[in-house]
């Protein structure tokens, strides 16, 4: 009996993937400290990924993603404080409402291109910060307070399995007939159509996914923070970030979004250290200069100029 | 007053014009014509300045101009009207029409040419304050005219001036560029209908596959059989 | 295989505008119908009407008894009808063999494995002689090769009916030839039908079954080629009023 061809999966997704793992073997072992730290890192991470799969995809450029994110953390407050759950099961509900919602807005958004999608994105945040600032069952807008109890093993393993889900989605969806479908419609949404490609129900698709991974995201994110405030979760300079990470590492790459979500935090904490607000300046220049010069960001620059490299990193 | 010599010019890569000569003679309505795709508006476009040629000469009045820029042709006498028109839709029909007059050597007398424009086009004082884009197809042409007439041109280049118009609105319009003839301006214009640019030319040409394939007075040229011929590729 | 499109009564206005009035035409089985008319007469609004690129104002597209005027272009293709563009659209940063593959992938056929599709590409590619630049970026491709690129991918999507925009213009008098024999032999082997939409005479004449003539959004003529030239409404759309007036 002829044993079934194992699939070759490229270097990158091992080097990830076994990373992940290693940090998922050591993680009990890991000072408590450093592990918040690293639990932070990787939220961010987990939001990058999930801005990566309709932004670095397609190209459409979602300002609005930190509604997701919002959407997941009230989630998470709500279910927590209110309906007594385990935060896992806030996180979970983060994800669906997330879900959801994605549709409900990708539905009227993604027929719009290009600028058009960008300023219609930009809107959703300001629309759900004012909804939620009248919703009695949010309290009008007091935001909620929790007391969990302070598990940072607990945050780390399910940020993990949300990052394993979107390294191995982003994989799989990019390596397959998607992938060119994708690339099809970032390339020329017309011609692809003429093609055969949905291209509605694609980008529907991924955009649906991306606010399922940022729901989640934001969901453990409230759950580390121990509380969710409307204007801070609904800021806009979330969604900025994200996008910062994904230009930064390289749109619609597999390493991208972790490389840029490194980049980002490491800036971050050291520019805020030295005076707040100046990570975001710092941040600012990093992005126009990728822009001007590195528009593929890190990972699709090294590609795209270092052949040798083109096989190992994606 | 227009040669243009041996003439080879495309665009990205496709060449559209092989080995195009003719002359514009000085006071005389000379019409391009030809089967769609012929090479007729690349022609112009050459004239205007639009298509740099790779071989050949365009020579104007004396002096070569294959080189020279587009927005500096209009100075030196050459007006185009373009294929549709190209109006400034939310400017009036007085606005478009004194843009024309750019110029600095068209802007000292731009009162004088508009009176000119109006008695030619008598339509175009009623709606003198009317926005362009709400004209009719046959008015807008009439100011296409008007403001390449603004710019007291030596030589008018018309592309298509029957595109979208009704049958009696094309004699109409043909009958004022034949006016136009009588007060001496030199005349070079693209048609694709035939007969009707046929009938007020002093000469023509007759392009297809970007090559002039025939020219003459109009009586030579108003071949019924020829011309089907070359319009619709019979061999 | 082939299907039969029956569009009935197709108008298009945009606005003001009143691009298509009242045309109807039947297409399919193998057929080649060449679609001619002065400039601006409504060919290319109709062929995207035809295509699910665009709604009709008023009228039906029916296809095989079914009604799909208000179909997209991507579901067209499922039924095996396919556009090519007036000025070609290939994917810029993808490879010819891509190109041709993400139409193997979502046309009629449907190939799930990419690897799959990239092989079956070469195939077509060699059809119309782009073997060759299989793997240059679309980018690097000249003009004519782009035309040829986008009619390998529409081949690729299994269509049975094609819908050519302006296929053959551009060309010098040899490309020309070339490119109407290839056609020819394409279509002899794999049995397309096809509208032709062009202002190239040489090939419509050449290729076509039977020609439809439109003017101003209407159809004015339509006939075997031959009819077509030597009918005086035709003559007249073309070269004159006063063409007909001085026909024999």
């Amino acid at each position: 009996m002829k044993l079934p061809k194992l699939p070759v999966y490229g270097p990158s997704l091992w080097g990830l993937g076994g990373s992940l793992l290693l940090l998922g073997g050591v993680a009990p072992w890991i000072p408590v400290f450093p592990l918040i730290i690293l639990v932070n890192l990787l939220i961010f991470a987990a939001l990058a990924y999930s801005l990566n799969l309709i932004t670095g995809l397609t190209g459409y450029v979602n300002f609005g993603h930190v509604v997701f994110m919002a959407v997941g953390a009230y989630s998470l407050g709500y279910s927590v404080e209110t309906l007594r759950w385990h935060p896992l099961g806030g996180v979970a509900l983060g994800a669906l409402t997330a879900l959801v919602v994605s549709l409900g807005i990708g539905a009227v958004t993604l027929r719009f291109r290009g600028v058009y999608f960008a300023i219609a994105s930009l809107v959703t945040p300001l629309a759900g910060l004012n909804i939620v600032l009248v919703l009695p069952a949010l309290d009008d807008g007091q935001g909620i307070v929790l007391n969990p109890a302070f598990e940072p093993l607990s945050w780390f393993y399910t940020i993990w399995i949300i990052i394993a889900a979107e390294v191995g989605l982003t994989y799989w969806i990019t390596h397959g007939r998607l992938g060119y479908g994708i690339r099809a419609i970032k390339s020329d949404e017309d011609a692809a159509k003429s093609l055969g490609v949905n291209a509605p129900h694609l980008k529907l698709f991924l955009f649906a996914l991306s606010g399922l991974f940022a729901g989640a995201a934001g969901g453990v994110y409230a759950w580390t923070t121990s509380g969710v405030f409307p204007y801070a979760a609904f800021d806009l300079t979330f969604s900025l970030l994200m996008l910062a990470m994904i230009v930064i590492g390289g749109m619609g790459t597999l390493l991208g979004p972790m490389i840029g979500a490194v980049i980002v935090n490491l800036l971050s904490r050291f520019f805020l250290a030295i005076f707040i607000g100046t990570q975001f300046i710092i941040i600012g220049l990093v992005v126009i200069v990728i822009a001007l010069f590195i528009p593929e960001g890190i990972v699709g620059t090294l590609r795209k100029y270092v052949p040798e490299l083109r096989r190992i990193l994606e | 007053m227009l040669r243009l010599d041996g003439i080879h010019a495309g665009y990205d890569g496709t060449q559209v014009l092989r080995d195009v000569t003719l002359t514009a003679e000085e006071g005389a309505t000379t019409v391009l014509i030809g089967p769609n795709g012929a090479g007729k508006s690349t022609t112009l476009k050459v004239v205007n300045g639009l298509v740099r040629p790779t071989r050949g000469h365009v020579v104007f009045r004396g002096d070569d101009i294959t080189r020279m820029p587009a927005h500096a042709r209009p100075d030196k006498g050459i007006a185009a009207c373009p294929e549709g028109r190209r109006l400034f839709p939310l400017l009036t029909t007085e606005g478009n029409l004194r843009l024309g007059a750019y110029t600095k050597r068209a802007r000292s007398s731009a009162d004088e040419t508009l009176a000119y424009v109006y008695e030619l086009f008598p339509r175009l004082r009623e709606r003198a304050r009317v926005k362009a884009g709400r004209l009719s197809g046959g008015e807008q042409q009439m100011v296409g005219i008007g403001r390449a007439l603004m710019s007291k041109p030596s030589i008018l280049v018309l592309d298509e001036p029957s595109l979208g118009l009704a049958p009696k609105l094309v004699s109409e319009i043909f009958v004022k560029i034949r006016k136009l003839r009588e007060a001496g301006l030199t005349v070079l214009m693209v048609e694709q209908n035939a007969y009707a640019a046929l009938r007020i030319a002093d000469f023509g040409y007759v392009m297809q596959n970007g090559h002039v394939v025939k020219s003459g007075p109009p009586a030579e040229l108003l071949d019924l059989e020829d011309l089907r011929k070359t319009y619709f590729a019979i061999p | 295989m082939s299907p039969t499109l029956e569009a009935s009564g197709i108008h298009k206005y945009f606005g003001g505008v009143k691009a298509v009035q009242g045309v109807s035409l039947t297409l399919g089985g193998g057929r080649i119908v060449g679609l001619i008319g002065p400039n601006g007469s409504g060919k290319s609004t109709l062929l995207n009407v035809l295509a699910g690129v665009e709604k009709p104002t008023k009228g039906t597209v029916t296809v095989d008894g079914r009604r799909v005027d208000r179909w997209p272009a991507h579901r067209m293709v499922g039924l095996g009808i396919a556009k090519t563009h007036q000025i070609p659209k290939p994917f810029l940063a993808m490879t010819g063999r891509e190109n041709v593959a993400v139409a193997m992938m979502y046309g009629r056929r449907r190939e799930a494995e990419p690897a799959a599709a990239l092989e079956e590409s070469l195939r077509i590619l060699a059809l119309v002689g782009l073997e060759g630049r299989a793997d240059t970026p679309a980018s690097n491709l000249s003009v004519q090769q782009r035309k040829r690129l986008e009619f390998a991918r529409a081949l690729a999507t299994g269509a049975s009916l094609l819908l050519l925009d302006e296929i053959f213009a551009g060309l010098s008098p040899e490309e020309l030839r070339d490119a109407i024999s290839l056609f020819t032999r394409v279509q002899k082997e794999l049995g397309f039908g096809a509208l032709v939409v062009e202002h190239v005479m040489q090939a419509v004449m050449t290729l076509s079954d039977h020609v439809v003539v439109i003017e101003e959004g209407r159809k004015i003529a339509e006939g075997s080629p031959k009819e077509v030239v030597e009918n005086p409404a035709v003559i007249e759309a073309y070269l004159g009023t006063e063409a007909t007036d001085a026909a024999p």
